[in-house]
């Protein structure tokens, strides 16, 4: 059954709070990137993809590809979440033999489809996955979330490339556009705008939405794919460490290594953002 | 050995047809490379199973680790350094990491390709590979062995790099009896171990055997996987020699004679002589004048191995009392 945008607001607030509660146990870590793109790594758990946290491994789910590794954090809130982990393994953030690490392990934890980490692979590992479901005739689809960093680097476009020409409607992704990498404004640093563009000179089909704002990520998963016949490109404009005021917007919020007192106050934020979106949800 | 010569891709490309009839999760990968891989018949036969990506071999690595996540034993074949160098990262962490069921295979290996130049040759592969945990490293050595390789590396699981050459081979070997890991033990001798890997093979053994009616007492082990290395096999027969000569189209660092080195240094320390291409960019030309000008044709491995030979008397001469 699917949740209103509502309840996945919640649903993400409470994400948030779990990223929190790994920076508690690491004390350091990808924190931006996670909480740009975790509005939408909960809306495609809760909502959209055809998986069971009771069998993980079952052949025809839908895979999600964090192509952005180091947004890791955002995909293990969610999958604790969803139920395919006690919550009690976040704790293990950033401790020996973890399972889970920095950048996601497929052998670790079940529920990670690949070993990204290294920037550009994503793409191209989820066009052989729906190649293969294709194949199949399984019906499974597959689901990418990229930054707009990432997207400098080469590999990527020749993923976009395949997608196109073998026609793989079955691939949705979601570029976590917060416009900042760890040296600055992507603008800044290399500019690839306009991201919509190229995808669609690439030969997808492109929406562009607030990725922060659930009921736009609502409304374009129900319209999946954009066009038969084409994989889709969703541009998602979001804010880096969005939820933690102090935070966002900001490069340095890319790995974080909070002193007690920041981290304290973002527990308090994330907490009274639970609380009064729980308020809305029982309305 | 009946003195017939096949043709190295082709022979390839018909293994992977024949061994495909009897498993449909085969799938085989083109970055504008299947044709000139011997795997045009697999196109003809079986089109659905046939995935063209144009020439991007970063993003195929990629599709093939996906592919093989959905069930499916990816086949990717093109010229050696693009399938290991120019998609490193991917074959490091799409294939070795994740420990993907793909077989990737480098065609025209070592300096085979000989006229075209540094950018197509291959005289690093076996230290690439053998750098990635997990990832299998063959080398078949004739047409029997390519055949076999290919029926064993799609029955393993896990990812594989193969290399073959370019030029005709001869079938020393039979179809069915290559084993992973597993060195054949090709002539007995007590003065000296020479080890050869690839195709390479073929001049070794004519080296061999002229040296061996010269009356030098040659061990000839012929290894068609380079990782894992037949560890047994190569330390039964330093025992009794004492003496090792690898022989490879590969640089001198990193390949066979690097693996052999590390090997005996921790267990059994012997001379290791790595007959090798010189670390350096090879000139161009016709291939048969490359091989002579480095001593790796037939007649110059029979020198090089006798020279080798007497200097390792004369040195551990000089070393008694």
């Amino acid at each position: 059954m699917s949740m209103t945008a509502t309840e996945l607001a919640l649903a993400a607030a409470r994400a948030r709070r779990l990223v929190l509660r790994m920076m508690e146990a690491g004390r350091s870590g990808h924190l931006g990137g996670a909480l740009s793109a975790i509005d939408i790594v909960t809306a495609l758990y809760f909502n959209e993809l055809d998986i069971d946290p009771a069998n993980p491994s079952a052949p025809g789910r839908d895979r999600f590809v964090l192509s952005a590794g180091h947004k890791a954090m955002a995909q293990y809130a969610v999958l604790a979440l969803a139920g395919f982990m006690p919550p009690e393994v976040l704790d293990t953030y950033g401790s020996f033999k973890s399972p889970i690490p920095g950048h996601p392990d497929m052998h670790k934890l079940p529920g990670i489809e690949a070993n990204t980490g290294a920037l550009g692979h994503g793409l191209a590992i989820a066009c052989g996955m729906a190649l293969g479901a294709r194949l199949d005739r399984s019906g499974s689809r597959v689901f990418v979330v990229m930054g707009d960093g990432e997207l400098t680097e080469g590999a990527n476009w020749e993923g976009a490339a395949i997608a196109h020409h073998h026609r793989l409607d079955n691939i949705v992704v979601f570029v976590d556009a917060n416009g900042l990498q760890i040296s600055g404004r992507t603008r800044d640093v290399m500019d690839m705008a306009p991201i919509g563009r190229k995808f669609r000179a690439f030969g997808w089909e492109v929406d562009e939405i607030d990725g922060n704002d659930m009921s736009q990520i609502v409304e374009v998963l129900a319209r999946l794919p954009l066009s038969a016949g084409k994989p889709s490109a969703i541009v998602a404009h979001t804010v880096k460490a969005k939820g933690i005021s102090s935070l966002e917007g900001t490069a340095g919020s890319h790995y974080w290594k909070p002193t007690q007192d920041e981290l304290t106050a973002a527990i308090q934020e994330t907490e009274a953002r639970v609380a009064t979106l729980q308020v809305e949800a029982a309305r | 050995m009946n003195g017939d010569l096949y043709d190295p891709r082709k022979t390839f490309g018909a293994a992977v047809t024949l061994e495909a009839e009897l498993d449909e999760r085969i799938v085989v990968l083109s970055t504008d490379s299947g044709g000139s891989s011997g795997l045009g018949a697999f196109q003809q036969k079986y089109p659905a199973r046939y995935l063209e990506f144009g020439i991007q071999e970063q993003g195929a690595t990629g599709v093939a680790s996906g592919l093989a996540t959905m069930g499916k034993i990816p086949v990717f074949c093109a010229i050696a350094p693009f399938v290991t160098c120019r998609n490193f990262e991917q074959f490091r962490n799409d294939l070795g990491y994740m420990n993907q069921n793909v077989k990737i295979v480098g065609r025209n290996g070592g300096f085979t390709y000989a006229d075209l130049g540094s950018t197509h040759h291959s005289l690093e592969d076996y230290a690439l590979m053998r750098m990635i945990p997990g990832v299998t490293v063959l080398a078949p050595q004739d047409a029997g062995e390519i055949r076999g390789a290919v029926h064993a590396m799609l029955q393993i699981r896990g990812p594989v790099y193969m290399r073959i050459g370019n030029g005709p081979v001869p079938q020393f070997f039979p179809d069915d009896d290559f084993v992973i890991g597993k060195g054949r033990h090709v002539r007995e001798g007590s003065d000296v171990t020479v080890i050869s890997t690839g195709y390479t093979t073929v001049a070794v053994i004519e080296a061999v055997d002229a040296l061996i009616a010269g009356g030098l007492g040659v061990d000839l082990l012929c290894l068609g996987t380079v990782t894992p290395l037949d560890d047994e096999l190569i330390l039964e027969s330093a025992r009794r020699t004492t003496h090792i000569i690898t022989v490879e189209e590969h640089y001198p660092r990193g390949g066979l004679g690097g693996a052999v080195a590390e090997l005996v240094s921790g267990t059994f320390p012997v001379i290791v002589d790595r007959v090798a291409v010189p670390h350096e960019y090879v000139p161009t030309g016709p291939y048969a004048e490359i091989l002579k000008s480095y001593g790796l044709d037939a007649a110059g491995l029979e020198v090089r191995i006798r020279e080798l030979v007497t200097q390792h008397r004369q040195v551990a001469a000089a070393r008694l009392p």
